[in-house]
């Protein structure tokens, strides 16, 4: 399970440039629990997910996973632990290498890297079989590079590459937001199917309300780097877009709220 | 025949340059331009060694090894100490000019009268053709040191550029080039992007720091000047490799980087015959290299304007 622990972390202290995008979150996910993230632009929804990652190292508080100290691991020694999906399909992969050579690498993901061939018949082939799953075409193309692939296949390639090996924990970080329509339903199906079937502890940050509702057995809403709500069980299998959409009404009342009587102070007392 | 020869031969040496700048600058996409001190630390460390009576296999062996080091510093130095890579470069780069002063104790070391990778050559071509009399070839006559000095250099070249090509495909290997593809992918599939830099560049200016101490016993000398624009002559032959075979596949670069090596040191040694100032050629090969960096980005504008004005 992941455990994080009142982790702070603050961007550029110091300058007039200072962003405080996470201020003490707590959060413990079950083992096999799907966990969806949604908040708005700076809400600290991301750089949540990133400080689990290890991109970088939190100003205070802690990180445990599978019972492992990771606060201060680095990314690519969480990564034996860790599988992700990132926003941007070019992130993911490794555009000028070819679909088996990428698959090849995720295969060993967290694992020491000798000098045996990369690729043999018995991984390529099961490379090929996984890949035709897909219905993509792509099980004839595997000696193509990854560059040459639109957004939502390697996107569903990604997705393949960071669930190879079971991870313990997998980071989706709105993995669907620049692809288009029909693609980001193709990888939010891959995405329920694989979570499902493998039983994987995920957390996934998405901006979308109806992927927020209709995925993940657990909705945790982020604003101005904290948690606000945390909807878990038949609270949450209830939720309508609707919902969240008043719960994120108030929120922005509240705030101009705030803004107000800032304001209203600052014209009394300044 | 016997300057065509020559320049074949010195074409292959350099071909290992070649290789070494095509790693750092074409896999890693990586500025670095240790080579210029490496290239001179492998000549020094070999010469330096071989007129101590070392055996030139072992001396060139050594030469490697330095630029394994000297290239794993620079990695070093743009990696855990986060400078920029050309920097990174330029300091080891400056700093290798005393050591290889004090390498050689002084700044030319000839090795005419020691025995060298050449006189191996020479008698082992002795040997196979039973005299030391010249090879008549096409109605040339070749010395039996230039001809078995030319087929020694060509089966090591082969040896190394195959070994390159296994290497890259190595589950090591195929690590390296995603770094240099994506260092965030990389990470996030457990690789540390920082080892995979500095391995790569320890074996770019190893490559280098061999090519350097086989250059030394070809041509009798190791000169504290002679890496002096290495990496321009490197990369000249790699974008000469490029536009020869195309990138597309790791075989054909590899292939096309020494054939790079060998036609440009060919076109130079013809130029040179033909007149050509030698104090130009420095000159002419980074003109050649700006040229070649340029003309890809132009032809492309030239296309899509044309196919702007098409659609128009």
């Amino acid at each position: 399970m992941l455990d994080i622990k009142q982790i702070r972390k603050t961007f550029n202290p110091g300058t007039p440039n200072e962003v405080r995008a996470l201020q003490g979150v707590d959060l413990a996910l079950m083992d096999e629990s799907f966990v969806v993230i949604i908040g708005t632009n700076g809400s600290g929804k991301t750089t949540l997910l990133n400080a689990a990652a290890g991109t970088f190292i939190v100003d205070s508080g802690s990180i445990h996973l599978e019972g492992h100290d990771i606060t201060h691991w680095p990314e690519h020694r969480r990564a034996k632990l860790i599988g992700r999906v990132f926003q941007n399909p070019f992130s993911g992969t490794a555009a000028h290498m070819s679909i088996a050579e990428n698959l090849a690498l995720a295969a060993r993901r967290g694992m020491g890297r000798g000098v045996g061939w990369a690729l043999n018949r018995k991984l390529t082939d099961s490379f090929r079989d996984r890949v035709r799953q897909l219905n993509m075409g792509l099980e004839d193309r595997l000696d193509n590079a990854i560059g040459s692939l639109s957004g939502g296949q390697r996107q569903a390639l990604t997705l393949i590459m960071a669930t190879w090996l079971k991870p313990h924990l997998l980071l989706l970080d709105e993995h669907t937001a620049a692809l288009d329509p029909k693609s980001a339903d193709q990888v939010i199906a891959l995405t329920d199917e694989i979570v499902k079937r493998e039983k994987l502890t995920t957390l996934m940050v998405t901006h979308s309300m109806h992927q927020a509702v209709n995925l993940g057995d657990r909705l945790i809403m982020m604003n101005r780097g904290q948690i606000i709500q945390d909807f878990q069980g038949a609270e949450k299998r209830r939720l309508r877009v609707d919902d969240l959409l008043t719960r994120f009404d108030e929120v922005r009342r509240a705030e101009q709220l705030d803004e107000t009587a800032a304001q209203m102070l600052e014209r009394l007392y300044v | 025949m016997s300057l065509l020869i020559g320049a074949m031969t010195i074409g292959l040496i350099l071909s290992l340059l070649a290789l070494g700048v095509f790693i750092s600058f074409r896999i890693f996409e990586f500025p670095d331009i240790t080579a210029d001190g490496s290239s001179t630390l492998g000549a020094a460390v070999a010469a330096a060694l071989i007129v101590k009576g070392t055996n030139p296999l072992l001396a060139s062996t050594a030469g490697f090894a330095a630029g394994f080091v000297a290239g794993s510093l620079t990695g070093i130095l743009a990696t855990k100490f986060k400078i920029n890579g050309l920097l990174a470069g330029i300091l080891v780069m400056t700093a290798l000019y005393s050591v290889n002063l004090h390498i050689m104790g002084r700044s030319n070391v000839p090795l005419l009268s020691s025995t060298t990778l050449s006189t191996y050559a020479q008698n082992l071509g002795t040997k196979l053709r039973g005299s030391a009399e010249p090879i008549n070839i096409l109605g040339w006559d070749v010395t039996v040191l230039d001809a078995s000095t030319l087929v020694l250099i060509f089966l090591a070249i082969l040896l190394v550029g195959l070994l390159l090509f296994w290497f890259f495909q190595t589950n090591i290997g195929t690590a390296m080039r995603a770094t240099g593809d994506n260092a965030q992918m990389i990470r996030a599939l457990g690789v540390s992007d920082e080892s995979m830099i500095i391995l790569g560049l320890a074996v770019s200016n190893g490559l280098i720091g061999l090519s350097g101490a086989l250059l030394a016993q070809y041509q009798g000398f190791a000169d504290v000047q002679m890496g002096i624009g290495m990496v321009v002559w490197g990369l000249a032959s790699v974008i000469i490799g490029e536009a020869l075979v195309g990138a597309r596949t790791l075989g054909l670069t590899i292939a096309g980087a020494v054939m790079g090596s060998v036609l440009f040191r060919l076109l130079v040694a013809i130029a040179l015959r033909m007149g050509l100032n030698p104090n130009d050629l420095k000159l002419i090969t980074a003109g050649f290299v700006f040229v070649a960096l340029i003309v890809p980005g132009f032809l492309s504008k030239l296309k899509s304007r044309r196919a702007g004005l098409s659609h128009a």
